[in-house]
Protein backbone atom coordinates (compact mmCIF):
# COMPACT_ATOMS: atom_id res chain seq x y z
CA UNK A 1 0.00 0.00 0.00
CA UNK A 2 1.47 3.41 -1.09
CA UNK A 3 2.01 5.90 1.33
CA UNK A 4 -0.93 8.33 -0.70
CA UNK A 5 -3.64 5.52 0.08
CA UNK A 6 -2.51 5.44 3.58
CA UNK A 7 -2.58 9.27 3.76
CA UNK A 8 -6.17 8.82 2.63
CA UNK A 9 -7.30 6.48 5.37
CA UNK A 10 -5.88 8.87 7.93
CA UNK A 11 -7.58 12.06 6.72
CA UNK A 12 -10.58 10.30 6.63
CA UNK A 13 -11.00 8.43 9.56
CA UNK A 14 -11.67 11.48 11.77
CA UNK A 15 -15.06 12.85 9.39
CA UNK A 16 -16.09 9.47 9.72
CA UNK A 17 -15.86 8.96 13.05
CA UNK A 18 -17.07 12.69 13.53
CA UNK A 19 -20.02 11.72 11.26
CA UNK A 20 -20.79 8.97 13.41
CA UNK A 21 -20.81 10.25 16.98
CA UNK A 22 -22.33 13.74 15.59
CA UNK A 23 -25.06 11.72 13.61
CA UNK A 24 -25.18 8.75 12.87
CA UNK A 25 -25.42 7.99 17.09
CA UNK A 26 -28.57 10.80 17.77
CA UNK A 27 -30.09 9.56 15.33
CA UNK A 28 -30.20 5.90 16.57
CA UNK A 29 -31.00 6.94 19.72
CA UNK A 30 -33.59 9.25 19.41
CA UNK A 31 -35.55 7.30 17.17
CA UNK A 32 -34.56 3.83 19.40
CA UNK A 33 -35.96 5.81 22.37
CA UNK A 34 -39.22 6.93 20.64
CA UNK A 35 -39.72 3.93 18.82
CA UNK A 36 -39.68 1.67 22.02
CA UNK A 37 -42.26 3.80 23.42
CA UNK A 38 -44.44 3.32 20.52
CA UNK A 39 -43.27 -0.21 20.62
CA UNK A 40 -44.67 -0.72 24.18
CA UNK A 41 -47.66 1.05 23.68
CA UNK A 42 -48.06 -0.88 20.38
CA UNK A 43 -47.57 -4.37 22.54
CA UNK A 44 -49.86 -3.20 25.36
CA UNK A 45 -52.83 -2.42 22.74
CA UNK A 46 -52.31 -5.88 21.68
CA UNK A 47 -52.84 -7.48 24.19
CA UNK A 48 -55.48 -5.00 25.41
CA UNK A 49 -59.04 -6.28 25.95
CA UNK A 50 -60.18 -3.92 23.80
CA UNK A 51 -61.03 -4.15 20.07
CA UNK A 52 -60.14 -0.66 18.06
CA UNK A 53 -56.67 -0.77 19.92
CA UNK A 54 -56.12 -4.04 18.95
CA UNK A 55 -56.76 -3.52 15.32
CA UNK A 56 -55.11 -0.30 14.91
CA UNK A 57 -51.88 -1.78 16.38
CA UNK A 58 -52.23 -4.69 13.76
CA UNK A 59 -52.75 -2.51 11.12
CA UNK A 60 -49.40 -0.73 11.64
CA UNK A 61 -47.02 -3.27 12.61
CA UNK A 62 -48.97 -4.68 9.32
CA UNK A 63 -48.16 -2.15 6.97
CA UNK A 64 -44.39 -0.96 8.79
CA UNK A 65 -43.37 -4.86 8.35
CA UNK A 66 -44.81 -5.63 4.96
CA UNK A 67 -43.01 -2.23 3.13
CA UNK A 68 -39.53 -1.81 2.75
CA UNK A 69 -37.60 0.73 4.84
CA UNK A 70 -36.03 2.54 1.86
CA UNK A 71 -39.38 2.81 0.66
CA UNK A 72 -41.08 4.47 3.46
CA UNK A 73 -38.00 6.88 3.78
CA UNK A 74 -38.53 8.04 0.36
CA UNK A 75 -42.14 8.67 0.87
CA UNK A 76 -41.91 10.62 3.68
CA UNK A 77 -38.82 12.33 2.73
CA UNK A 78 -39.23 13.29 -1.15
CA UNK A 79 -43.03 12.35 -1.08
CA UNK A 80 -44.53 14.19 1.62
CA UNK A 81 -43.56 17.63 0.09
CA UNK A 82 -46.11 16.91 -2.57
CA UNK A 83 -48.40 17.51 0.16
CA UNK A 84 -47.00 20.44 1.59
CA UNK A 85 -45.08 18.66 4.11
CA UNK A 86 -41.09 19.47 3.80
CA UNK A 87 -39.47 17.92 6.58
CA UNK A 88 -35.31 18.33 7.92
CA UNK A 89 -33.73 15.33 6.98
CA UNK A 90 -32.84 14.27 10.92
CA UNK A 91 -36.39 14.95 11.77
CA UNK A 92 -37.50 12.42 8.41
CA UNK A 93 -35.37 10.08 9.28
CA UNK A 94 -36.24 10.09 12.86
CA UNK A 95 -40.09 9.64 11.99
CA UNK A 96 -38.97 6.61 9.36
CA UNK A 97 -36.87 4.81 12.04
CA UNK A 98 -39.11 5.34 15.09
CA UNK A 99 -42.25 3.90 13.00
CA UNK A 100 -39.61 0.70 12.13
CA UNK A 101 -38.42 -0.09 15.72
CA UNK A 102 -41.83 0.85 17.05
CA UNK A 103 -43.13 -2.19 15.01
CA UNK A 104 -40.60 -4.68 14.97
CA UNK A 105 -39.77 -4.34 18.99
CA UNK A 106 -43.42 -4.04 19.63
CA UNK A 107 -43.67 -8.32 18.87
CA UNK A 108 -40.18 -8.58 20.92
CA UNK A 109 -42.38 -6.37 24.03
CA UNK A 110 -45.50 -8.11 23.23
CA UNK A 111 -43.78 -11.64 23.54
CA UNK A 112 -41.75 -10.55 26.70
CA UNK A 113 -45.01 -9.77 28.57
CA UNK A 114 -46.59 -13.05 27.35
CA UNK A 115 -43.63 -14.74 28.50
CA UNK A 116 -44.16 -14.00 32.28
CA UNK A 117 -46.02 -16.59 34.16
CA UNK A 118 -49.54 -16.21 34.83
CA UNK A 119 -48.90 -16.61 38.17
CA UNK A 120 -47.42 -12.98 38.69
CA UNK A 121 -50.84 -11.21 37.40
CA UNK A 122 -52.44 -13.33 39.58
CA UNK A 123 -50.12 -12.16 42.82
CA UNK A 124 -50.82 -8.66 41.81
CA UNK A 125 -54.12 -8.76 41.44
CA UNK A 126 -54.67 -10.85 44.93
CA UNK A 127 -53.02 -7.64 46.77
CA UNK A 128 -55.52 -5.37 45.64
CA UNK A 129 -53.57 -3.99 42.19
CA UNK A 130 -55.45 -2.87 39.28
CA UNK A 131 -54.42 -3.79 35.74
CA UNK A 132 -51.94 -1.08 34.99
CA UNK A 133 -50.83 -1.00 38.03
CA UNK A 134 -49.87 -4.31 37.75
CA UNK A 135 -48.24 -4.20 34.42
CA UNK A 136 -45.89 -1.28 35.90
CA UNK A 137 -45.15 -2.52 38.96
CA UNK A 138 -44.99 -6.27 38.40
CA UNK A 139 -45.16 -7.85 34.74
CA UNK A 140 -43.07 -5.05 33.04
CA UNK A 141 -39.74 -4.58 34.86
CA UNK A 142 -40.19 -8.54 34.71
CA UNK A 143 -41.10 -8.45 30.65
CA UNK A 144 -37.77 -5.79 30.40
CA UNK A 145 -35.11 -8.03 31.49
CA UNK A 146 -36.51 -10.54 28.74
CA UNK A 147 -36.30 -8.47 26.03
CA UNK A 148 -32.77 -6.95 26.50
CA UNK A 149 -30.97 -9.35 24.23
CA UNK A 150 -33.37 -8.95 21.74
CA UNK A 151 -33.67 -4.97 22.16
CA UNK A 152 -30.24 -4.77 21.88
CA UNK A 153 -29.99 -6.52 18.74
CA UNK A 154 -32.80 -4.41 17.11
CA UNK A 155 -30.87 -1.44 18.21
CA UNK A 156 -27.48 -2.52 16.55
CA UNK A 157 -29.63 -3.46 13.35
CA UNK A 158 -30.78 0.24 13.90
CA UNK A 159 -27.55 1.93 13.76
CA UNK A 160 -26.35 -0.07 10.59
CA UNK A 161 -29.82 0.92 9.22
CA UNK A 162 -29.46 4.76 9.42
CA UNK A 163 -27.02 4.46 6.54
CA UNK A 164 -30.18 4.19 4.45
CA UNK A 165 -30.66 8.29 5.71
CA UNK A 166 -27.76 8.74 3.33
CA UNK A 167 -30.37 9.21 0.44
CA UNK A 168 -32.40 11.54 2.38
CA UNK A 169 -29.50 13.87 2.43
CA UNK A 170 -28.55 13.26 6.23
CA UNK A 171 -24.80 13.08 6.72
CA UNK A 172 -24.36 11.14 8.57
CA UNK A 173 -21.48 8.09 8.83
CA UNK A 174 -21.88 6.31 5.34
CA UNK A 175 -23.02 10.11 3.48
CA UNK A 176 -19.69 11.25 4.82
CA UNK A 177 -18.15 8.22 3.24
CA UNK A 178 -19.50 8.78 -0.17
CA UNK A 179 -18.37 12.38 -0.18
CA UNK A 180 -15.30 11.12 0.13
CA UNK A 181 -15.18 8.54 -2.11
CA UNK A 182 -16.15 10.61 -4.61
CA UNK A 183 -13.64 13.27 -4.67
CA UNK A 184 -10.89 10.81 -4.13
CA UNK A 185 -11.75 7.80 -6.27
CA UNK A 186 -10.87 5.38 -3.58
CA UNK A 187 -14.40 3.19 -3.19
CA UNK A 188 -13.06 0.57 -1.86
CA UNK A 189 -10.51 1.88 0.41
CA UNK A 190 -13.22 4.04 2.03
CA UNK A 191 -16.37 2.18 1.65
CA UNK A 192 -13.86 -0.08 4.05
CA UNK A 193 -12.67 1.95 6.63
CA UNK A 194 -16.94 3.00 6.79
CA UNK A 195 -17.17 -0.54 7.58
CA UNK A 196 -14.63 -0.95 10.04
CA UNK A 197 -15.88 2.36 11.44
CA UNK A 198 -19.79 0.63 11.60
CA UNK A 199 -18.13 -2.19 13.30
CA UNK A 200 -16.10 -0.35 15.97
CA UNK A 201 -19.49 1.42 17.20
CA UNK A 202 -21.46 -1.79 17.02
CA UNK A 203 -18.79 -3.95 19.37
CA UNK A 204 -19.38 -0.70 22.22
CA UNK A 205 -22.37 -1.62 21.74
CA UNK A 206 -22.21 -5.24 22.40
CA UNK A 207 -20.18 -4.56 25.48
CA UNK A 208 -22.90 -2.37 26.51
CA UNK A 209 -25.70 -4.75 26.29
CA UNK A 210 -23.63 -7.71 28.22
CA UNK A 211 -23.12 -5.37 31.11
CA UNK A 212 -27.21 -4.10 31.19
CA UNK A 213 -27.87 -7.78 31.30
CA UNK A 214 -25.51 -8.15 34.32
CA UNK A 215 -26.96 -5.83 35.75
CA UNK A 216 -30.17 -6.96 35.40
CA UNK A 217 -29.35 -9.96 36.30
CA UNK A 218 -29.02 -9.49 40.41
CA UNK A 219 -32.33 -10.88 40.71
CA UNK A 220 -32.31 -14.20 38.46
CA UNK A 221 -30.52 -17.37 39.70
CA UNK A 222 -27.71 -18.71 37.91
CA UNK B 1 -68.95 -12.97 58.05
CA UNK B 2 -67.99 -14.22 54.54
CA UNK B 3 -71.51 -15.89 52.98
CA UNK B 4 -71.98 -17.88 49.63
CA UNK B 5 -75.04 -18.71 48.39
CA UNK B 6 -75.71 -21.41 45.14
CA UNK B 7 -72.33 -20.57 44.06
CA UNK B 8 -72.13 -21.62 39.59
CA UNK B 9 -68.81 -22.18 37.61
CA UNK B 10 -68.50 -23.15 34.24
CA UNK B 11 -65.61 -22.90 32.17
CA UNK B 12 -67.02 -23.64 28.82
CA UNK B 13 -69.47 -26.74 28.90
CA UNK B 14 -67.56 -28.00 31.98
CA UNK B 15 -69.47 -27.08 34.80
CA UNK B 16 -66.98 -27.19 37.33
CA UNK B 17 -69.11 -25.34 40.78
CA UNK B 18 -73.21 -26.67 40.77
CA UNK B 19 -74.36 -24.62 43.55
CA UNK B 20 -72.21 -23.93 46.46
CA UNK B 21 -73.33 -22.41 49.87
CA UNK B 22 -71.22 -22.02 52.79
CA UNK B 23 -71.16 -19.50 55.78
CA UNK B 24 -68.00 -18.55 57.75
CA UNK B 25 -67.72 -16.71 61.18
CA UNK B 26 -65.18 -14.11 61.76
CA UNK B 27 -61.65 -15.77 63.38
CA UNK B 28 -63.09 -19.22 61.66
CA UNK B 29 -60.64 -21.48 60.12
CA UNK B 30 -62.79 -23.60 57.03
CA UNK B 31 -60.66 -26.24 55.65
CA UNK B 32 -61.38 -27.70 51.95
CA UNK B 33 -60.89 -30.56 51.00
CA UNK B 34 -61.25 -33.37 48.14
CA UNK B 35 -59.92 -35.24 45.36
CA UNK B 36 -58.50 -33.15 42.47
CA UNK B 37 -60.97 -31.86 39.88
CA UNK B 38 -63.36 -31.77 42.55
CA UNK B 39 -63.25 -27.92 42.46
CA UNK B 40 -62.00 -26.51 45.87
CA UNK B 41 -59.53 -24.36 43.86
CA UNK B 42 -61.84 -22.93 41.92
CA UNK B 43 -64.27 -22.42 44.77
CA UNK B 44 -61.46 -20.49 46.61
CA UNK B 45 -60.28 -18.25 43.83
CA UNK B 46 -63.82 -17.66 43.43
CA UNK B 47 -63.89 -15.18 46.77
CA UNK B 48 -61.43 -13.18 45.25
CA UNK B 49 -62.97 -12.78 41.84
CA UNK B 50 -59.52 -14.52 40.33
CA UNK B 51 -62.18 -16.84 38.64
CA UNK B 52 -65.84 -14.78 38.20
CA UNK B 53 -68.86 -17.27 39.32
CA UNK B 54 -71.56 -17.07 36.77
CA UNK B 55 -74.33 -17.57 39.51
CA UNK B 56 -74.64 -17.09 42.86
CA UNK B 57 -74.16 -14.68 45.64
CA UNK B 58 -71.12 -13.47 47.70
CA UNK B 59 -71.02 -11.59 50.90
CA UNK B 60 -67.54 -10.62 52.38
CA UNK B 61 -67.63 -8.08 55.23
CA UNK B 62 -69.63 -5.35 54.11
CA UNK B 63 -68.85 -6.17 50.17
CA UNK B 64 -72.11 -7.72 48.34
CA UNK B 65 -72.30 -8.98 45.21
CA UNK B 66 -74.18 -11.03 42.95
CA UNK B 67 -73.57 -12.92 39.70
CA UNK B 68 -75.06 -13.28 36.55
CA UNK B 69 -73.75 -14.20 33.39
CA UNK B 70 -75.33 -11.13 31.62
CA UNK B 71 -73.93 -8.44 33.79
CA UNK B 72 -70.00 -7.55 34.28
CA UNK B 73 -68.68 -6.94 38.18
CA UNK B 74 -67.26 -3.29 37.82
CA UNK B 75 -63.63 -2.99 38.49
CA UNK B 76 -64.48 -1.07 41.40
CA UNK B 77 -66.28 -3.68 43.44
CA UNK B 78 -63.61 -6.14 42.23
CA UNK B 79 -60.87 -3.86 43.66
CA UNK B 80 -62.91 -3.47 46.82
CA UNK B 81 -63.05 -7.55 47.63
CA UNK B 82 -59.54 -8.09 46.83
CA UNK B 83 -58.22 -5.37 49.30
CA UNK B 84 -60.47 -7.78 51.80
CA UNK B 85 -58.23 -10.72 50.84
CA UNK B 86 -54.92 -11.88 50.80
CA UNK B 87 -54.20 -14.96 48.71
CA UNK B 88 -51.00 -17.52 48.86
CA UNK B 89 -50.83 -19.82 45.84
CA UNK B 90 -49.30 -23.35 45.44
CA UNK B 91 -46.33 -22.07 43.51
CA UNK B 92 -45.36 -19.13 46.17
CA UNK B 93 -45.49 -16.45 42.66
CA UNK B 94 -43.34 -13.54 44.42
CA UNK B 95 -42.50 -10.99 42.58
CA UNK B 96 -38.76 -12.34 41.30
CA UNK B 97 -37.79 -8.74 40.84
CA UNK B 98 -38.06 -7.59 44.65
CA UNK B 99 -36.20 -8.90 47.66
CA UNK B 100 -38.66 -10.35 50.75
CA UNK B 101 -38.65 -6.88 52.26
CA UNK B 102 -40.05 -5.33 48.81
CA UNK B 103 -42.74 -8.34 47.99
CA UNK B 104 -44.26 -7.41 51.91
CA UNK B 105 -44.17 -3.69 51.20
CA UNK B 106 -45.63 -3.55 47.52
CA UNK B 107 -49.53 -3.89 48.43
CA UNK B 108 -48.82 -1.95 50.84
CA UNK B 109 -47.25 1.45 48.98
CA UNK B 110 -48.94 0.60 45.63
CA UNK B 111 -52.20 -0.41 46.94
CA UNK B 112 -52.72 1.51 50.01
CA UNK B 113 -50.39 4.32 49.53
CA UNK B 114 -48.91 3.61 52.91
CA UNK B 115 -45.54 6.01 52.62
CA UNK B 116 -42.75 3.64 52.49
CA UNK B 117 -41.30 4.33 55.77
CA UNK B 118 -44.50 3.12 57.31
CA UNK B 119 -44.94 -0.03 55.04
CA UNK B 120 -40.99 -1.38 55.43
CA UNK B 121 -41.74 -0.86 59.59
CA UNK B 122 -45.13 -3.31 59.00
CA UNK B 123 -43.29 -5.52 56.24
CA UNK B 124 -40.14 -6.26 58.81
CA UNK B 125 -42.57 -7.13 61.57
CA UNK B 126 -44.60 -9.99 59.50
CA UNK B 127 -41.15 -11.19 58.27
CA UNK B 128 -39.98 -11.55 61.96
CA UNK B 129 -43.26 -13.14 62.48
CA UNK B 130 -42.99 -15.90 59.78
CA UNK B 131 -39.14 -16.29 61.56
CA UNK B 132 -37.59 -14.59 58.13
CA UNK B 133 -36.35 -11.21 59.52
CA UNK B 134 -32.68 -12.06 58.63
CA UNK B 135 -34.02 -12.67 54.90
CA UNK B 136 -35.46 -9.64 54.39
CA UNK B 137 -33.01 -8.22 51.63
CA UNK B 138 -32.50 -11.76 49.84
CA UNK B 139 -34.48 -11.84 46.65
CA UNK B 140 -36.44 -14.78 46.06
CA UNK B 141 -34.14 -17.11 44.32
CA UNK B 142 -31.89 -17.15 47.08
CA UNK B 143 -35.00 -18.38 49.41
CA UNK B 144 -35.81 -21.99 49.77
CA UNK B 145 -39.81 -23.27 48.82
CA UNK B 146 -40.66 -23.11 52.67
CA UNK B 147 -38.91 -19.46 53.52
CA UNK B 148 -40.54 -18.29 50.21
CA UNK B 149 -44.05 -19.55 50.82
CA UNK B 150 -43.53 -17.83 54.55
CA UNK B 151 -42.58 -14.43 52.71
CA UNK B 152 -45.40 -14.96 50.57
CA UNK B 153 -47.85 -15.40 53.74
CA UNK B 154 -46.46 -12.36 54.99
CA UNK B 155 -47.18 -10.52 51.52
CA UNK B 156 -50.95 -11.53 51.74
CA UNK B 157 -50.80 -10.24 55.01
CA UNK B 158 -49.39 -7.28 55.11
CA UNK B 159 -52.93 -5.60 53.25
CA UNK B 160 -54.67 -6.47 56.21
CA UNK B 161 -57.13 -8.34 54.70
CA UNK B 162 -60.61 -9.90 56.54
CA UNK B 163 -59.56 -12.97 55.00
CA UNK B 164 -56.61 -15.58 53.98
CA UNK B 165 -57.22 -17.63 50.91
CA UNK B 166 -54.90 -20.68 50.27
CA UNK B 167 -54.28 -22.82 47.92
CA UNK B 168 -52.76 -26.00 48.48
CA UNK B 169 -50.13 -23.94 50.11
CA UNK B 170 -47.62 -27.19 50.81
CA UNK B 171 -47.97 -29.08 47.75
CA UNK B 172 -44.80 -27.75 45.86
CA UNK B 173 -42.72 -28.02 48.64
CA UNK B 174 -40.22 -30.42 49.49
CA UNK B 175 -41.75 -32.84 52.85
CA UNK B 176 -39.07 -31.61 55.04
CA UNK B 177 -39.91 -27.75 54.51
CA UNK B 178 -43.93 -28.67 54.99
CA UNK B 179 -43.54 -28.22 58.74
CA UNK B 180 -42.23 -24.72 59.05
CA UNK B 181 -45.03 -23.54 56.54
CA UNK B 182 -47.79 -25.24 58.13
CA UNK B 183 -46.47 -24.01 61.48
CA UNK B 184 -46.77 -19.93 60.93
CA UNK B 185 -50.05 -20.69 59.15
CA UNK B 186 -51.59 -22.74 62.79
CA UNK B 187 -50.17 -19.50 64.42
CA UNK B 188 -52.12 -17.39 62.02
CA UNK B 189 -55.49 -19.46 63.16
CA UNK B 190 -54.74 -19.15 66.97
CA UNK B 191 -54.47 -15.72 66.42
CA UNK B 192 -57.89 -15.71 65.41
CA UNK B 193 -57.18 -14.83 61.64
CA UNK B 194 -59.84 -15.72 59.41
CA UNK B 195 -58.48 -18.68 56.69
CA UNK B 196 -60.12 -20.57 53.64
CA UNK B 197 -57.35 -23.35 53.10
CA UNK B 198 -57.38 -25.79 50.48
CA UNK B 199 -54.79 -28.60 51.34
CA UNK B 200 -54.09 -32.44 50.84
CA UNK B 201 -52.26 -32.67 54.21
CA UNK B 202 -55.06 -34.56 56.42
CA UNK B 203 -53.47 -34.33 59.74
CA UNK B 204 -52.83 -30.70 59.65
CA UNK B 205 -57.14 -29.90 58.44
CA UNK B 206 -58.33 -31.93 61.44
CA UNK B 207 -55.65 -29.90 63.80
CA UNK B 208 -56.53 -26.78 62.49
CA UNK B 209 -59.96 -26.46 61.00
CA UNK B 210 -63.20 -25.40 62.86
CA UNK B 211 -64.93 -26.38 59.71
CA UNK B 212 -63.90 -29.00 56.79
CA UNK B 213 -65.90 -29.07 53.87
CA UNK B 214 -65.20 -32.08 51.45
CA UNK B 215 -66.13 -31.48 47.73
CA UNK B 216 -66.66 -33.41 44.83
CA UNK B 217 -68.06 -32.92 41.35
CA UNK B 218 -68.81 -29.48 41.88
CA UNK B 219 -70.66 -29.87 45.13
CA UNK B 220 -69.82 -29.88 48.98
CA UNK B 221 -70.45 -33.24 49.77
CA UNK B 222 -69.71 -33.13 53.50
CA UNK B 223 -69.47 -30.26 55.89
CA UNK B 224 -68.73 -30.22 59.76
CA UNK B 225 -66.41 -30.54 62.13
CA UNK B 226 -63.08 -31.94 61.52
CA UNK B 227 -64.38 -34.78 63.37
CA UNK B 228 -67.70 -35.43 62.03
CA UNK B 229 -66.01 -35.28 58.26
CA UNK B 230 -62.85 -37.14 58.94
CA UNK B 231 -64.43 -39.36 60.99
CA UNK B 232 -68.24 -40.11 60.41
CA UNK B 233 -68.19 -39.42 57.24
CA UNK B 234 -72.32 -39.96 55.74
CA UNK B 235 -71.36 -40.47 52.39
CA UNK B 236 -69.86 -43.68 50.64
CA UNK B 237 -67.97 -41.24 48.62
CA UNK B 238 -66.39 -39.29 50.97
CA UNK B 239 -65.41 -42.95 52.82
CA UNK B 240 -64.03 -43.75 49.83
CA UNK B 241 -61.75 -40.43 49.23
CA UNK B 242 -60.50 -40.47 53.03
CA UNK B 243 -59.70 -44.32 52.80
CA UNK B 244 -57.61 -44.19 49.91
CA UNK B 245 -55.54 -40.99 51.43
CA UNK B 246 -55.04 -42.73 54.64
CA UNK B 247 -53.88 -45.66 52.36
CA UNK B 248 -51.34 -43.25 51.04
CA UNK B 249 -50.12 -42.01 54.39
CA UNK B 250 -49.36 -44.98 55.73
Amino acid sequence: MDDRKIQIILDSLLPLLKAGVAFTIPLALVSFALGLLLAVLTALARISPWTLPKLIARFYVWVIRGTPLLVQLFIIFYGLPAVGIVLDPFIAGVIGFTLSVGAYSSEIVRAAILSIHKGQWEAAFSVGMTRGQALRRVILPQAARVSVPPLSNSFISLVKDTSLAAIITYTEMFRTAQQIASTTYEPLLVYTEAAVCYLLFCTVLSWLQSYLEKRLDRYTAT
Amino acid sequence: MIEILDLHKSFGPLEVLKGIDLRLEHGKVLVIIGPSGSGKTTLLRCFNLLETPDQGSLVLADVKMDFTAARKIPQKSILALRKKTGMVFQSYNLFPHMTALGNVMEGQVTVQKRSKAEARKRALELLSKVGLADKAESYPHQLSGGQQQRVAIARAMAVEPEVLLFDEPTSALDPELVGEVLKVIKALATEGMTMIIVTHEMKFAADVADTIILMDEGRILEQGTPQEVLEQPKSARARQFLNRLSGEEE
